[in-house]
């Protein structure tokens, strides 16, 4: 059944339960009819209730709102029932035959989620039709199986298959699949599903074609076909990397990401292709310690075998050999001069220490030879050969070369060495001059504070100044070089520590060091003959893995041919020691694009518009059937929070009805200019209305015994809201401490503190005799008031306090009760005028000072009566003059000590 | 160990331990913070306080002549003392099961808080020399301070009693009381109106001054609930189904408004102190107000 909606076309797959929504009118009946239970609450106080009915008899039913959401609950769950699918496709008809055929080499994995998502839909299609479906991978299998097609089987075993399948890192091989193609019988008509990846092998036409004269034939066709990482030049600067597409689809943006081998990041380079170009390249510079740290080169974005790039030996690595006879036990390390070149070197390149003829034996860039007594004639030989196919070797002077000179010298050397500035010679230690431009070292900054004081010395020849690379100031060469066969011969004509020179010790020595190993060429790797092992392989993603037990050892042959397949998938082979880059784009001469075939419709991964409303549709009966516990609860009064929520609701309300800011602005300032045109005392709104009205009266009455007492004429008292209200005015103010008052909010804390600090005094009351021990529950109270308060350390009351002499002099200071400690800010501190910010008692003075409108005392003060209330009058006049005064008393009572020191 | 099997087991398991039950203590700390005076009689007697100076008439006993005053003057001076008298006061609070009830659980039970301040009070009181009694059939004055734990007792006798046993015990026994007594009770006082009238006029027949504690809790004076509420009484009354309780907040509060007025024209009349109390209020408020109504009671009759 389907019928079409504003939507879309709407179909359901078991329309016969819709039948089912004939008994929403009964249902409405029975939910009317059944009012909601009634909460039971036993009441000591019942004998006032009874007989009290409310002003109007209200229906006891379910309110028809209510009735009307469970209706719709009702028939939600009804219609997810009948299945119903909004554009149901149709590309698949009725118990057919689907053949799924999968492209699965290394292109289609640039967008395998979009094409496993784009088959998984057709064969959800096919199951819904219960249609038999048969697979075909068009690239050979891991273990070397040429395409072939699947048995038939269901559309949901498809479907889990599909689920399991993965590119693979090779091409595939649509020849094979076209052979495969042939096995399938005519009967019953099969309907060709195609993922292509949209590369040609050469094969794609044929392959096309002929599964168009089968039958009906759907390509989809990717978005954007993979492109390829060509393989990298690296020139003296610079990897230069090469990219390919196959088709042109004019100017085309993509990235090459450097990475170590590690996979952090180097260095990233942007590819353009040009409109009409299918080749783009760009050049990488790096310093030259990263160039080499790089292990691959990847495609961002592109998550295939060609577009991972693997680096090996060749592009990068300059082994170099330290010749060191001393073998591991020498006894100055850090004179050595290995130390020095070693230290140098590292950074840049692999070094290796071992006597000459164990270094020979491996692969080397680069051979250092420190000052060293005499070779063996066959280590010279040796030497010779190594620089003959390319190596560098590099000597030190010192005083076994000046002493016998061989013939391992680019220049022919004096005997015996010179020394500069010693003891016996009037000439300084010499320094070094700028370097020649065709110098290797030509540019490097020359600190002024090398200096050299022996060196070995050349004789004069006539290529002497070609062969020399850095010189003295005096003209006599510090370096020289020399062209052997494919290789260099390079003499430093000092000592590579710090004997003869503190060149060892700066930076120019690593910067020279660094540019000598530069010119020597590389290595190349492990060799062409014997057959190498696996090592670590891409797979289609292009990540790099161990490999499978199924792969081959690569031989010379198979290296040079490209034979990429599933013996031999992209990667490294070889060792951890020495190992060859064996990449995907040997196999590949050039990109092409599919052709289109005639016969063969084309369609992209877009998802198909077909929706199954089931789930949504019962979600959404759950979430009204949550809504209507909710509200079940909240009728009956059963709700924990329904004042908070109802406050909270109201108060979203009145946010959202009234914008506030406006209406606060004129408060505030009303706010600021009453509290500031007097002078008046204020105390904290505890939320308790008896705890507030005592505190008002209290300090009315406190107000009225200053005014009668003191030049002090304060203002009526005001009741501040630590939430809402400004609070800096005040220079005093009385905290009476409940149990109800909530914890102050973040905002209102930063202004208590803000208050404190900017010299305001609160006076805190716990208003309980008891008040001070731990267990008290006014202790509590304040604790959870006060946290986050910068309350400083408290100390009792000192008897010789300002407190107690700022008005009357006084040592108790008792409120409605008496004998309370007093506790008081007990830090020394200059600031604010040496005027505590919190006094701490628990005294309810606000209660013994507290007046009616005629004047009388409302409370009676224990035990003393009234004399008590006249001490307690007393301790408020000398805190409002504590507070309004600072501690000036405090300095007169050292007046008298202090005449005395003038001498008065 | 194991754990007791029921709270009053071990409630009387700690009362054996700790010698007083933590009721007792807490009652006995509240009682400390309000400082009590002997009270005199007011009247001539033997006591320590002095009360006045009277010329001599013979007869007087010569030890009595201030000699100080009557050098000062010509006529002879006699040193009179206060009389200072111990009192006997009847303690009384609902025992019944309405009392137990609590609105929430942050708060005290209208029980817990009535036995406290009874207990308290009996404290102040023993503590300043009076005597004191629990209005109750059999219940004879006691005297010093080891009557506290007898009272205590008594108290928690009551509490594990059966709450069916003391339906009719909402309000206190129409017991008359010795002239000059003074009488204190502590209830919720929800009985009808012509009801309480009736007991308390027996209590207060001989002139018996007295303070009646109305123990509220808020809720009983608020009706916060909300919605469809079936009401149950807690002493057999039957119940009674709100179906918008929210609509008779107002008429209940009128009612409950009225009660309280009832209970204070009835109190005037007898000459009785009425106090309201709610158990979210500070007991020891209260206890001040009931002590300073007992010390009120002399000072009136100066």
């Amino acid at each position: 059944m389907g019928f079409t909606t504003a939507l879309g076309t709407l179909a359901f797959i078991e329309p016969w339960i819709l039948a089912a929504l004939a008994v929403l009118p009964v249902i409405w009946w029975l939910l009317r009819a059944t009012p909601p239970a009634p909460r039971r609450q036993s009441f000591p106080a019942i004998r006032l209730l009874f007989g009290l009915k409310p002003p109007e008899e209200t229906p006891a039913r379910t309110p028809w709102w209510l009735v009307l959401l469970r209706l719709v609950i009702a028939a939600l769950v009804i219609l997810a029932l009948a299945r119903p699918i909004l554009n149901p496709d149709d590309a698949v008809s009725e118990a057919g035959l689907v053949v799924v055929v999968v492209d699965d080499g290394w292109a289609s994995a640039a967008n395998w989620d979009g094409k496993r998502q784009a088959l998984d839909d057709i064969l959800a299609e096919a199951e819904r039709k219960n249609a038999s479906v048969r697979l075909l991978l068009t690239a050979p299998g891991t273990d070397g199986s040429p395409p072939a097609l699947s048995a038939v089987m269901t559309a949901g075993e498809a479907r889990a298959q599909l689920q399991g399948l993965t590119p693979k890192p090779w091409s595939v091989d649509r020849a094979a699949a076209t052979e495969a193609l042939a096995s399938l019988p005519a009967t019953p008509r099969p309907r060709f599903f195609w993922a292509a990846d949209g590369l040609d092998d050469g094969n794609g036409e044929l392959f096309a074609q002929t599964m168009a004269a089968l039958g009906a034939t759907t390509r989809l066709a990717p978005p954007v076909a993979a492109k390829l990482l060509r393989p990298v030049d690296s020139d003296e600067r610079a990897l230069v990397v090469t990219l390919e597409r196959a088709e042109d689809r004019g100017e085309d943006l993509a990235v090459a990401v450097a990475l170590r081998d590690d996979g952090r990041e180097v260095g990233r380079l942007p590819l353009t292709f040009d409109a009409g170009e299918n080749l783009a390249s760009g050049r990488l510079e790096l310093p030259l310690e990263l160039r080499n740290a790089v292990g691959r080169i990847v495609l961002e974005g592109q998550a295939t075998a060609g577009g991972a790039l693997l680096l090996d030996e060749r592009a990068r690595r300059r082994p170099v050999g330290l010749v060191d006879d001393s073998g591991a036990g020498s006894s100055q390390p850090l004179l050595s001069e290995l130390f020095y070149v070693e230290r140098a070197l590292a950074p840049f390149a692999e070094i290796t220490r071992a006597p000459l003829a164990q270094l020979l034996k491996q692969p080397l860039a680069v051979v250092v030879l420190p000052d060293h007594g005499t070779l063996a004639p066959e280590d010279l030989q040796a030497l010779d050969s190594f620089m003959a196919n390319g190596g560098l070797v590099l000597r030190f002077a010192g005083p076994k070369l000046g002493a016998n000179p061989d013939t391992l010298l680019p220049v022919k050397l004096r005997g015996g060495d010179r020394t500069l500035g010693g003891v016996m010679t009037w000439d300084r230690p010499a320094r070094i001059t700028i370097f020649d431009a065709g110098s290797p070292f030509a540019g490097l900054a020359i600190p002024q504070d090398v200096v050299v004081n022996r060196q070995v010395l050349a004789e004069p020849a006539l290529d002497l100044s070609e062969k020399t690379w850095a010189r003295l100031s005096d003209g006599t060469p510090l370096v020289t070089a020399e062209a052997r066969g494919k290789g260099l011969l390079v003499l430093f004509h000092t000592t590579a520590n710090t004997d003869w020179s503190n060149l060892a010790l700066s930076g120019l020595f690593v910067e020279m060091l660094t540019r000598t190993v530069e010119t020597a060429s590389g290595v190349t790797a492990v060799g062409d003959g014997e057959a190498l092992p696996p090592y670590l392989l891409l797979d289609g993603f292009g990540k790099l893995g161990e490999p499978a037990a199924s792969v081959l050892p690569l031989t010379g042959a198979e290296l040079a041919a490209g034979a990429i397949g599933p013996d031999h998938p992209p990667g490294y082979y070889g060792s951890q020691t020495g190992r060859r880059a064996f990449n995907l784009e040997q196999a590949i001469d050039s990109l092409a694009p599919l052709p289109s075939v005639a016969g063969v419709s084309e369609r992209g991964y877009a998802r198909s518009a077909e929706q199954d409303l089931k789930a949504p549709l019962l979600a959404a009966a759950l979430l009204l059937a949550l809504l209507d516990l909710l509200l079940g609860l909240w009728l009956r009064g059963l709700l924990p929070g329904r004042r908070l929520a109802a406050g909270a609701g109201g108060l979203v309300l009145a946010l959202l009805l009234f914008p506030a800011p406006g209406a606060r602005a004129a408060d505030d300032d009303s706010f600021a200019l009453l509290a500031t045109l007097d002078t008046r005392l204020a105390f904290v709104e505890t939320g308790d209305d008896r705890v507030d009205e005592i505190s008002r009266a209290g300090l009315t009455g406190l107000s009225r015994i200053l005014e009668r007492r003191t030049s002090i004429e304060p203002g009526d008292p005001l009741g501040v809201d630590l939430e809402r209200d400004e609070i800096v005015f005040f220079p005093l103010l009385y905290w009476p401490v409940t149990d109800s008052q909530p914890a102050l909010s973040e905002a209102a804390r930063r202004k208590v503190n803000g208050f404190l600090a900017t010299g305001g005094t609160i006076l805190f009351d716990l208003r309980d005799p008891a008040g001070g021990s731990q267990l008290s529950s006014a202790t509590t109270a304040l604790q959870r008031l006060a946290d986050g308060l910068d309350i400083p350390p408290l100390a009792p009351l000192p008897p010789e306090h300002v407190l107690t002499k700022a008005f009357y002099l006084m040592q108790d200071f008792p409120g409605r009760y008496a004998g309370g400690q007093l506790w008081i800010d007990s830090s020394e501190s200059g600031a604010n005028d040496g005027v505590a910010t919190v006094i701490i008692g628990s005294n309810d003075w606000a209660a013994a000072w507290a007046v009616d409108s005629n004047g009388r005392s409302l409370y009676a003060v224990v035990p003393e009566g009234e004399s008590q209330r006249e001490m307690a009058y007393r301790f408020g006049v000398n805190l409002v003059m504590y507070a309004l005064t600072g501690n000036y008393k405090a300095d007169q009572v050292h007046v008298p000590f202090i005449l005395e020191r003038l001498g008065q | 160990m194991a754990p007791p099997a029921t709270p009053s087991l071990q409630l009387e398991a700690e009362r054996l331990a700790g010698g007083l039950p933590p009721l007792l203590v807490e009652a006995r700390r509240i009682a400390e913070t309000v400082a009590q005076g002997a009270h005199g009689r007011r009247r001539v007697g033997p006591g320590e306080a002095f009360w006045q100076f009277r010329p001599y008439v013979a007869g007087d006993r010569p030890q009595t002549i201030d000699w100080r005053t009557s050098a000062k003057n010509d006529t002879i001076f006699v040193r009179e003392m206060e009389w200072a008298a111990a009192a006997t006061v009847y303690l009384w609070r609902d025992p019944t099961a309405s009392m137990t009830w609590r609105s929430d659980k942050a708060l005290p039970s209208k029980r817990d808080r009535a036995d406290m301040l009874l207990l308290a009070l009996a404290s102040l009181l023993l503590r300043g020399g009076e005597r004191v009694a629990l209005l109750a059939p059999g219940e004879r004055p006691r005297i010093g301070r080891g009557a506290l734990p007898a009272l205590a007792a008594r108290l928690e006798r009551d509490a594990a009693a059966d709450g069916a046993a003391l339906a009719a015990a909402a309000l206190p026994p129409p017991q008359p009381l010795p002239r000059h007594a003074r009488a204190v009770v502590i209830g919720d006082f929800l009985s009808p109106l012509p009801e309480i009238e009736a007991r308390l006029a027996v209590l207060a027949r001989r002139g018996v001054a007295g303070q009646l504690l109305l123990l509220l809790d808020p809720a009983e004076t608020a009706l916060p609930f909300q919605g469809r509420v079936r009401f149950e009484g807690l002493e057999g009354e039957g119940n009674w189904l709100v179906p918008r309780v929210e609509k008779l907040r107002e008429a209940y509060i009128e009612r409950e408004r009225a009660h309280e007025a009832g209970l204070a024209d009835i109190c005037r009349a007898l000459g009785w102190r009425l106090q309201r109390h709610l158990t979210n209020q500070p007991a020891s408020q209260a206890l001040l107000e009931l002590y300073l109504g007992l010390s009120d009671g002399w000072d009136r009759r100066r």
